[in-house]
């Protein structure tokens, strides 16, 4: 790869093991094996099979985190998502109670959550001056809007078969088959996001997006690919949300977005755009599932534990921000 | 290459940790997990170990589910049980979820839950019931499916009959009345409305005219919204049904403070109703109901308590004493499950409300 026109690229940051061990992501590593002790040590029951057992609820925000993290390293954000998988749960909940076969309600599931996601990247994409905030702030009235007509005055529907989203359900042993399927997501958008030119393209429009117009990216077909993906995950988190609740109903979704987000902000990357890494989006990710689980086991009080990850939340994006001030001033280019 | 590898290596530490953080404990609980697969084993040992009775609220704040927690509490350790609990972070059905999966993880005996939805938890729940785990619903049932038996406040048809009659006197037998709900999904509510608008089908009420069912999702903000919204929408309005605590509460306030000729009636805490509670035009609710929330809960752990040591089993026609609560027996349920019913709701008026504000 090097070496084809004779340069040698000198920007290319040094890695060493200490560097390593010291990055961000170093740090979520150490994290989350310090908060297993920790919970392993506070709550007798806090044992594998039943942090797998106990996980496949909180997996389903992981789904949309994967997505966001691409959104925010943007410097953007979509705070739709949890309408969508609200509206996209709905839709699937009444597709499977018409009888149909249940690879149509799979499908049902992704193509909502992919409409959805297309619909905001559509407006984003053709009216640029738009911020996205205020957009998806719009669409997700307007999902949750439909989905509440949907539902009717009952404001819920349950499945009448369930033996489709019995199986999703399922586990390979111990291991629940939506942890597979979030890994294997996982390991997907981590290499587009680090190894490909379009994963490139994302962190140049982050960090300045003129230039990367100028520079020959497709700024709106990535922005596109990027929002309806956003789309698609959330119809894949409706999904197996429906086969844990076997159903939908108006509340569902609340505040996906922003678990999601905070998953993200946890695992260092910046809601301004061009930095931060998936992988420690996804380490964080699993940081906040085992403190909720754990926590959750000693019936500590829910809002003391939404306390606490608020505090971490806080001290996870005020630590870098210190420590790394001088380095931020040398790379600060204008956001917009 | 190297982030590559980098990246792969992350991931297994990862789930590395989690095998190894979780794991390192398996052995300790193991004698937890035997008692708990082997039903015989733990009987066995039954007279050394606590049982352990879970209640699930359905969200932290509300009074009401507090004095039912209270009641339950005070029977369990009365009977020389543990009691956790529970409340979940948000009042919808998903925060329930994991609070039920963390009590299964804790091996609890029996869960006793205010369902926020009558069938998202029966996943979750049927989990329960299949690792042993005794189920039944208080408050606020979910399906049939999803719990053993349902100890029910009122009978749906008792209170329904109670406010339609509340609503035809305080109107005078004519004029618009509207509803102010909790959310729009919750079991109880919806029971109550549907036995409302049947009894409303009758003669007797036919003057009546019902123009809105709003809904105040149980927050004192939204419920005092929608109030102000229902007396604009509607200048000929005459009475306002809330069936519902905090929405009746929300709704005393707003309509006291406008001094507005709109009456109300529902189910509301004495406590907090009594500044509001009075025949004169200078207070908004001239009676209103409710039954005891503490008893809801006693009777409640009574039934936790027999599931649990198999006096019962969730079957109609099962008899079982609640302690000095007297006999009760188990009976059909309309939606095909069972239920115990607690008696007929209680009325609050000017002449008794002094006496029950201090009690809940």
């Amino acid at each position: 790869m090097a070496g084809k026109s004779g340069r040698t690229i000198s920007n290319v940051p040094e890695k060493s093991w200490k560097k390593t061990v010291l990055s961000w992501e170093g740090m979520l590593v150490l994290l989350i094996i310090l908060i297993n002790i920790f919970c392993a040590s506070i709550s007798p029951s806090y044992q594998l099979a039943n942090v797998l057992r106990e996980m496949p609820k909180y997996l389903t925000e992981v789904f949309l985190m994967l997505p966001m993290a691409y959104i925010l390293i943007l410097g953007e954000i979509d705070i739709s998502v949890g309408a969508t998988v609200c509206l996209s749960a709905t839709m699937t909940c009444m597709v499977c109670n018409k009888d149909m076969p249940f690879i149509v309600v799979v499908l049902t599931a992704l193509l909502v959550g992919t409409i959805c996601g297309f619909i905001n990247g559509m407006i984003l994409t053709r009216f640029t001056e738009l911020p996205p905030m205020i957009v998806t702030l719009g669409t997700q009235i307007v999902f949750r809007g439909i989905a509440e007509i949907a539902l009717g005055s009952g404001g819920s529907i349950s499945l009448s078969n369930t033996d489709g989203f019995r199986m999703i359900a399922g586990k390979a042993g111990m291991i629940p088959y939506i942890l597979f399927v979030v890994l294997i997501f996982a390991v997907i958008f981590t290499l587009v996001l680090s190894k490909t030119t379009f994963g490139r393209s994302v962190y140049a429009i982050g960090s300045n997006r003129l230039a990367a117009y100028y520079s020959g990216i497709h700024v709106q077909n990535i922005r596109l690919i990027i929002y309806t993906a956003m789309g698609f995950m959330a119809g894949l988190a409706a999904l197996f949300l429906t086969s844990v609740l076997y159903g939908a109903n108006t509340t569902t979704g609340n505040g996906f977005e922003l678990d999601a987000i905070a998953m993200a902000v946890f695992g260092g990357i910046s809601t301004a755009g061009g930095k931060g890494k998936l992988q420690g989006g996804i380490i964080s990710a699993f940081i906040i599932i085992c403190l909720r689980i754990g926590l959750g086991q000693i019936n500590m009080n829910p809002q003391l534990i939404l306390i606490i990850l608020g505090a971490l939340l806080i001290l996870a994006v005020l630590l870098p921000n210190i420590g790394g001030e001088v380095k931020l001033k040398k790379k600060t280019v204008s956001a917009k | 290459m190297k982030k590559k590898v980098l990246s792969v290596l992350l991931c297994v530490a990862m789930v590395g940790t989690l095998a190894v953080g979780c794991g390192s404990k398996d052995e300790g609980s193991d004698s937890k997990a035997d008692a708990k697969t082997e039903d015989t084993q733990k009987d066995d040992a039954g007279d050394s170990g606590k049982k352990t009775y879970a209640i699930v609220t359905k969200a932290a704040g509300n009074p009401y589910n507090e004095k039912e927690a209270e009641g339950f509490q005070e029977v369990i350790e009365a009977e020389g049980g543990e009691c956790i609990v529970k409340h979940p972070e948000a009042a919808t059905a998903d925060a329930q979820v994991s609070v039920i999966q963390s009590l299964i993880s804790q091996g609890v005996d029996s869960i006793a839950i205010a369902a926020n939805d009558e069938n998202a938890l029966q996943a979750a729940l049927e989990e329960a019931m299949d690792a042993g785990i005794k189920v039944s619903c208080l408050d606020s049932k979910a399906n049939a499916d999803s719990r053993q038996t349902f100890v029910n406040q009122a009978g749906v048809t008792e209170i329904g009959q109670a406010l339609m009659d509340a609503v035809l006197d305080i109107t005078g037998g004519e004029g618009q009345w509207a509803i102010l709900s909790a959310t729009s999904q919750a079991a109880n509510q919806n029971a109550w409305i549907d036995s409302m608008k049947e009894i409303m089908k009758d003669d007797k009420y036919s003057k009546l005219e019902l123009v809105e069912v709003a809904y105040g999702d149980d927050e004192p903000q939204k419920s005092t919204d929608q109030t102000q919204a229902l007396l604009s929408k509607y200048p000929d309005l005459k009475v306002i049904c809330a069936p519902t605590t905090v929405g009746i509460n929300a709704a005393a306030k707003v309509l006291q403070d406008e001094k507005s000729s709109v009456k109300l009636t529902g189910l509301g805490l004495p406590s907090e109703m009594a500044e509001y509670i009075g025949d004169d035009d200078a207070h908004s609710c001239p009676y209103m109901y409710l039954w005891n929330p503490i008893d809801v809960g006693r009777l409640g752990a009574y039934t936790s308590i027999a599931l649990v040591d198999g006096t019962i089993t969730g079957a109609a026609g099962d008899q079982f004493t609640a302690g000095d609560m007297g006999d009760y027996e188990v009976v059909e349920a309309d939606d095909g499950g069972t239920e115990v019913i607690l008696g007929a709701p209680f009325k609050f008026d000017p002449d008794n409300i002094g006496e029950w504000k201090d009690v809940y």
